[in-house]
């Protein structure tokens, strides 16, 4: 993805563990996971709501663009 | 009664589809050993089979290669007929677990639109045979049609269900990675 959440960043400035997060947001660790490897495809606006809310930051502090290939979204054949 | 899931429809439809492939490899395993045994013990004539069973003597209408080629278009029916019931298994198999929507059900469908397409030729097959090649009892339905309308709208509604499938596979996918 061409987008991600840097999740990684924001947990070591609070001082803040993955799960002690996922605690706070209502999302499990392993979802969390996904977001911060940059394996999600999409992330709902609640969610980026409650991130925001527990780290204390902006949306713009968590997302970043890195312009690249866009991915292909029909990769379905089997 | 659930459509998905555990003691639903799919599950007791799961119990027939498991039944009737069972039954048609029975009856796989039963025609082409036959075919074999016909091959090695009958002289390759064309003098028809014959065997006495219970005092009386029957004879086969048909000659000998006709009778092998009538067998072999028979095993390939019923072995196509496996590959197409087994498929169909693998997809109840997923709607009983409550999650049809995975790209393995794209191939599968894929697979039995080529199995029914294979069906339809081998049954286009035996029918031509039978209109064409002389017997001493004619069959009554030699001289029907062979096109059958109704069979290939079906081939092509199994392969329009495969492109359902693979979009409904693509969304469950990004579903489960919307966090």
């Amino acid at each position: 993805m061409t987008i991600r959440i840097r999740l990684d960043r924001m947990l070591f400035e609070r001082r803040m563990s993955l799960s002690e997060l996922a605690d706070r947001v209502g999302v499990t660790a392993a979802n969390l996971s996904i977001l911060k490897t940059g394996r999600a495809r999409a992330i709902r606006l609640s969610t980026l709501e409650a991130l925001c809310a527990a780290l204390d930051c902006q949306p713009g502090d968590l997302l970043e663009f890195t312009p690249g290939r866009i991915e292909d979204l029909s990769d379905f054949d089997s | 009664m659930r459509a998905l899931g555990p003691q639903s429809v799919s599950s007791f439809l799961k119990i027939a589809l498991d039944v009737v492939y069972v039954s048609t490899v029975g009856v796989s395993a039963i025609v082409g050993p036959s075919i074999v045994a016909l091959l090695i013990a009958t002289p390759f004539t064309h003098s028809p089979l014959s065997f006495r069973l219970s005092g009386q003597i029957w004879v086969s209408p048909f000659s000998n290669p006709t009778l092998i080629g009538l067998l072999i278009g028979v095993e390939t029916y019923v072995v196509c007929l496996v590959v197409v019931l087994n498929r169909i298994r693998r997809i109840v198999e997923t709607l009983v677990m409550g999650d049809p929507f995975r790209p393995e059900n794209v191939g599968r469908l894929r697979w039995i639109g080529a199995g029914l397409i294979v069906l339809e030729c081998a049954t286009d097959g035996l029918r031509w045979l039978l209109a064409h090649v002389p017997q001493s009892h004619p069959s009554p339905r030699a001289g029907e049609s062979w096109f059958n309308p109704t069979a290939w709208f079906a081939v092509l509604v199994v392969f329009v269900l495969a492109e359902v499938f693979r979009e409904g596979a693509r969304l469950r996918q990004e579903a489960e990675l919307t966090i």
